[in-house]
């Protein structure tokens, strides 16, 4: 059974905005899946509908194998969320918002204290504990949401653009949470606008533009589709740009041809590997051609 | 929970939320000196504490939905609706007790008080209270501008607090005003506690009149709140 299962999923706010239109995908068990997708292309509508937080107008979606009108609190017992552009409360500290969320959740007092330096030693978050998170960085800030979201072990895990903020290092925390939650079962929905994020992690990608699929596929099947490839360069030490050939070989065969060929000549040869970034604007470029026309 | 603890944590905050609905006692006090006025005063202290706890929770619905983002963590979680909503009303009440338990502590300094009138005001207040959290968790639910979010309680807790005969006596203000602000469920409520600790005198039916006002209008904001409220959005 798949985690989760799409059909035609339509959602048109009551005044009016057509924010999904026929939108059908499955998503594997234990797979990283991402949503791609511009400001406002119904990413967050997409999730919202998925986690159980709105009611779609047409289609139907089963999360872990449960509809999402009909068994909500199915779903819910199995879930966890981390929303988009969420906030800690200023005055509290990040221990509280860790250690609260697990009562919240139903947890026993010493297990609610253990979950807490738990979740918090993986976020490294425990020497910030006492801290107020009015006085926490904005990395900081948004390590404390993802916590929250962390206390249960949960079957499917929908993260909003959790990495936003965060420098380097903090997104590479996560990374790894992320794949460690996936080697123990857990499903990840994932949203971001960071492709490098998208290209390390997902299994399956959907991107969307005005509410609409454009792509749904690996991360290797959307650079093949966008046309994007393997590019190399060769250049001499030290030359400048206008010395460099940038060559896209259409086999194997010919990328050795190039290789051999640069190296003969002396010059330095380096590879270009196709990127996300150019497929993702090839799909969801015309309406960037169309905004600017 | 995680909405009182900032209050819990901070006790200068605590001071002045109490001190919010003290200060029309203060001024009394101040300009009509420590007699019958004061005391009626302390009475609306009493039954509007609750009340501006209450009309509050439309802020703290507000925010926790569209500022911090808690409520969609809640909705898809094993969390109820039910007990969200019993815990933001839980943190209204306990923000707002100080403020009861010093307006009582002046009152029972000032006047003798028999238990019976003092559970009936106390009602009066959990009536009012229960009334404005209906609608308080409506308007919080259901707006989208956070202007509005920020200035409806407000405009509540002044057209149906400071302004109608709570604080001070109705019949300070001129004869054509006083039907009208009988038309305010606070009003109402005030009368009923004044009336109950001999601070006033008023016919039978006016107090049967009174209660039936205040469990219509809390039934009313119930039936708002049901329509109104969201947990899941459409």
């Amino acid at each position: 059974m798949d985690a989760i299962e799409v059909e035609g999923l339509g959602k048109t706010y009551p005044k009016g905005t057509e924010a999904l239109k026929d939108v059908s995908f499955k998503v594997a068990r234990g797979s990283v899946f991402c949503l791609l997708g511009r400001n406002g292309a119904g990413k967050t509508t997409l999730l919202r509908i998925l986690a159980t937080q709105l009611r779609s107008t047409v289609g139907k979606a089963r999360v872990l194998g449960f509809d999402v009108v009909k068994e909500p609190d199915k779903i819910r017992e199995r879930i966890s969320v981390v929303p988009q552009e969420a906030r800690p409360f200023m005055m509290l500290s990040p221990y509280d918002h860790i250690y609260y969320m697990c009562k919240i959740r139903g947890m026993e007092t010493e297990d609610a204290k253990k979950r807490t330096k738990e979740v918090m030693d993986e976020l490294e978050l425990w020497e910030h504990r006492k801290k107020l998170t009015a006085d926490l960085s904005g990395g900081l800030r948004q390590r404390v949401i993802v916590g929250l979201a962390l206390v249960t072990t949960p079957e499917l895990i929908f993260l909003d653009e959790p990495s936003i903020g965060l420098d380097p290092l903090g997104r590479r925390v996560i990374w790894n949470i992320i794949r460690k939650m996936t080697k123990q079962g857990t499903t990840v929905l994932l949203t971001t606008h960071y492709m490098d994020e998208a290209d390390a992690l997902a299994d399956k990608l959907l991107i969307i533009d005005k509410g609409r699929k454009v792509f749904f596929g690996t991360v290797e099947e959307a650079k093949h589709a966008a046309g994007t490839e393997t590019k190399v360069l060769l250049e001499r030490p030290g030359s400048t740009t206008h010395d460099r050939e940038v060559l896209v070989p259409k086999s194997d065969q010919e990328m050795m041809e190039i290789i051999q060929r640069g190296l003969k000549e002396g010059k330095r040869v380096t590879f270009k590997p196709p990127s996300l970034d150019e497929a993702f604007i090839h799909f969801v470029g015309g309406s960037i051609e169309e905004e600017t026309a | 929970m995680l909405d009182i603890l900032p209050l819990l944590r901070d006790p200068m905050m605590m001071i002045l939320l109490t001190m919010f609905s003290f200060m029309p006692v203060l001024f009394i006090v101040v300009f009509a000196g420590a007699g019958g006025m004061a005391t009626q005063a302390l009475i609306g202290a009493v039954v509007l504490s609750l009340f501006f706890g209450g009309i509050q929770v439309a802020n703290s619905t507000y925010f926790n939905k569209h500022w911090f983002r808690f409520q969609d963590i809640y909705v898809a979680s094993t969390i109820s609706p039910i007990s969200y909503v019993i815990g933001l009303s839980l943190a209204t009440l306990i923000g707002s007790l100080p403020g009861v338990i010093i307006a009582i502590g002046f009152l029972v300094v000032s006047i003798p008080i028999n238990p019976i009138s003092f559970v009936l005001m106390i009602v009066i207040s959990l009536i009012l209270w229960v009334a404005t959290l209906f609608l308080g968790f409506a308007i919080g639910s259901s707006v989208k501008d956070t202007r509005r979010a920020n200035s409806i309680p407000q405009i509540l807790g002044f057209f149906l607090g400071f302004l109608p005969p709570v604080y001070y006596p109705l019949d300070k203000l001129p004869s054509f005003l006083q039907p009208v602000m009988m038309l305010l469920p606070t009003t109402h409520g005030a009368q009923l506690a004044k009336y109950y600790l001999g601070m006033i005198t008023i016919p039978d039916w006016q107090v049967l009149f009174g209660w039936v006002y205040l469990v219509v209008f809390m039934l009313l904001m119930a039936l708002f709140s049901i329509k109104w409220s969201k947990w899941v959005d459409p």
